[in-house]
């Protein structure tokens, strides 16, 4: 199990600590996310071994995620959506002068938030994997209808949750139904003069990070670029100075929080604002001196900053062990993986103990460098808020570009995808589908094809997704569940609106 | 009963037709799902446009058209000429150079609110190195194909 130490070197660490220094900076700046900053480094990592692009992607994701909290407190502006929590309490703590102290907080629960994620996830994700390594098609189909059921779910609106993944779903099947998966060879969806370009279908990494990439770029570009943000409302404050003895009395937070991010991680497609949302909420309805929060309490930072780091463990563990990606970011790895040569799911921790090691290396040291980074200098961190999109746009769109080229060596198709989703990422935003359902449903859309057709081809029947084994009634009963729970769901709010317009 | 229902649920799957199976299925599900959303969803937001209440999705905002067809064209543009002059120098990433200088400095003008001198220097100082420090690192010190 040691050998893999001898796989680590200079190289590794230093990238690990390079990656989390861009990803802060990324998520530092409002309106770039975690997932931009994978996509937009994705073609250094072409060039680097597959253990140096490992600390990398990994440095860049746990550095995106946190450094979303110093716009939230600084400016009242979350810097990736899963900070929003942070600004309710970060933000009026900057305006008292306490800015430095509350984005310190906010570290410490970061990198808390971060490893105890990492040790679930260590724990977790081989024996999920031992679990699911004896599925068959069956049941891997049944588990990514699970996982398209729980994004839908957890969508602002189930039926347009749904209906975005089926046309994710679609759009994965454009293209040849391949022999090497036991397809037959022909292709589908499109017109004859199409097949020299889209013959393989869209390419995973060009639709992500159009879809990320430049329909961010088109949605700034229509509201008009605008930077109002002037440097005078930038102030970090001296006052209130920080103190371990703050966490005093606060464990029960961290963990509880932490635990909470990690769980909601692990749902497939959900990411974002929803795990700092449900542990700010649950620290506000549980502790019993919740009244400050809201106002400048730091136990609120505490439980919105830990749950949000604990986010990347538990996105790793679906995407390590069932090959299904937790977040939009973690959908940017699995083809970042790929393009290194690892085919994520059941057998990869088994047959690739040694790149699983060092994966949990690169993230454990990760969120250390995360840490003291951000610990001791953000002051010369906070700056980069400040940097002007109109430097920064022309350079993502360049990268983006670059990106998309060379993942294939040179096509300029590829590219040509980019703009195509770049345009689709922004329709469907503007007419209120949902990006993340589609994204999982373009990624699992192949391979729901390949195991419901297999099964229906070795068994001949429909019956047989729901006798195969306990397993599958299992996953029917939590397909079941989730679709309750939205249901349950969406009449309380809708119950409650109702109430909001009698009072 | 019991066997009634099994042959009701089998199904054979044609080998020579099978790439179509599965599309067929989705196809299905996108039409009843689309159905519905309109009867629940599209019709009474429409309703509620036709009485003012609510405005359609980009047609009846107010967006930047210079700034967001702009950003359009310069793509498009950028798109198609770094192909055309990559393929005078194959091999080279040399369109990707060339080309991507002014597009970084027309995009970043065209962002600009306010035209400074020294913003539009900072402007041109940029498209001139980031580029060519990408090109560097990536083109050369890496070997990564770019156009």
């Amino acid at each position: 199990m040691m050998e893999f130490v001898s796989l680590l070197d200079v190289t590794f660490f230093l990238l690990a600590g390079f990656g989390a220094l861009v990803g802060i900076i990324f998520g530092a700046i409002p309106g770039m996310t975690a997932t931009m900053a994978v996509a937009v480094c994705l073609p250094l990592t072409y060039a680097l071994g597959l253990n140096n692009g490992l600390a990398l992607l990994l440095g860049l994701y746990v550095g995106g995620i946190s450094g979303g909290m110093v716009p939230a407190v600084l400016l009242n502006i979350p810097g990736t959506p899963s900070s929003i929590t942070t600004t309710f309490d970060g933000y009026p703590m900057a305006q008292k002068g306490e800015g430095e102290k509350a984005l310190r907080v906010c570290v410490v629960a970061s990198v808390i938030g971060g490893l105890i994620s990492a040790a679930v996830l260590f724990l977790f994700a081989p024996m999920l994997a031992d679990f699911s390594i004896k599925f068959s098609y069956v049941e891997k189909f049944l588990i990514i209808l699970l996982a398209l059921s729980v994004i839908a779910s957890l969508s602002s609106n189930m039926l347009v949750g749904i209906f975005s993944g089926v046309i994710g779903i679609w759009l994965s099947l454009v293209g040849v139904y391949s022999i090497s998966d036991g397809g037959n060879g022909k292709t589908r969806l499109m017109a004859d003069f199409m097949e020299p370009y889209l013959y393989e279908g869209f390419s995973l990494l060009p639709v992500l990070i159009g879809i990320f990439g430049i329909s961010t770029i088109l949605l700034e570009a229509e509201k008009g670029v605008k930077s109002e943000l002037t440097s005078d409302r930038l102030k970090l404050g001296k006052g209130g100075v920080f103190a371990f003895s703050i966490f005093k009395g606060r464990f029960t937070n961290l963990v509880r929080s932490s635990f909470i991010g990690t769980f909601v991680g692990m749902l497939p497609g959900v990411g974002g604002s929803a795990a700092s949302v449900l542990a700010y909420t649950q620290e506000k309805n549980l502790s019993r001196d919740s009244s400050e929060m809201g106002k400048g309490a730091p136990q609120g930072l505490m439980a919105s900053e830990s749950a949000n780091n604990a986010l990347t463990g538990g996105a790793l563990i679906p995407l390590l062990s069932l090959g299904i990606p937790g977040d939009s970011t973690t959908a940017v790895l699995i083809g970042a993986f790929t393009l290194q040569g690892i085919q994520v799911g059941p057998l990869f921790i088994p047959e690739n103990a040694n790149t699983w090691y060092i994966m949990m290396t690169a993230l454990v040291f990760a969120n250390i460098v995360m840490f003291f980074l951000m610990f001791f200098a953000i002051k010369h961190i906070a700056k980069v808020v400040m940097v002007p999109k109109h430097i920064l746009y022309p350079l993502i769109t360049m990268m983006c570009v670059v990106g998309a080229y060379a993942i294939n060596y040179g096509i300029m198709f590829d590219v040509w995808t980019l703009l195509i989703f770049g345009v689709l990422g922004y329709l469907i935003q503007k007419i209120g589908l949902e990006v993340a359902p589609l994204i999982i449903g373009f990624i699992l859309g192949g391979q729901a094809e390949i195991y419901f057709v297999k099964s229906l081809e070795s068994f001949g029947t429909l019956s047989i997704f729901f006798t195969k084994s306990p397993i599958a009634v299992v996953l029917w009963l939590l397909i079941l569940a989730s679709v309750v729970f939205s249901i349950v769901m969406s009449l309380k709010s809708r119950a409650k609106g109702r109430q909001d317009v009698l009072s | 009963m019991e066997s009634g229902l099994s042959s009701l649920l089998s199904v054979s799957i044609d080998f020579e037709t099978s790439h179509l199976v599965f599309p067929t299925i989705i196809h299905w599900i996108l039409a009843v799902l689309f159905a519905i959303i309109l009867v629940t969803k599209v019709i009474p937001f429409l309703a509620a446009v036709k009485r003012g209440e609510r405005t359609l999705p980009i047609v009846g905002e107010s967006m930047d058209g210079f700034r967001f067809f702009g950003t359009l064209a310069l793509i498009i543009a950028y798109f198609y000429l770094m192909a055309v002059v990559g393929n005078m120098f194959p091999y080279t990433g040399y369109g990707f150079l060339f080309v991507s200088m002014p597009f970084v400095f027309l995009m970043a003008l065209m962002y600009l609110h306010e035209w400074t001198k020294k913003a539009v220097v900072i402007v041109l100082i940029n498209a001139i190195i980031a580029p060519s420090l990408v090109w560097f690192v990536l083109a050369k010190l890496f070997r990564i194909t770019l156009p």
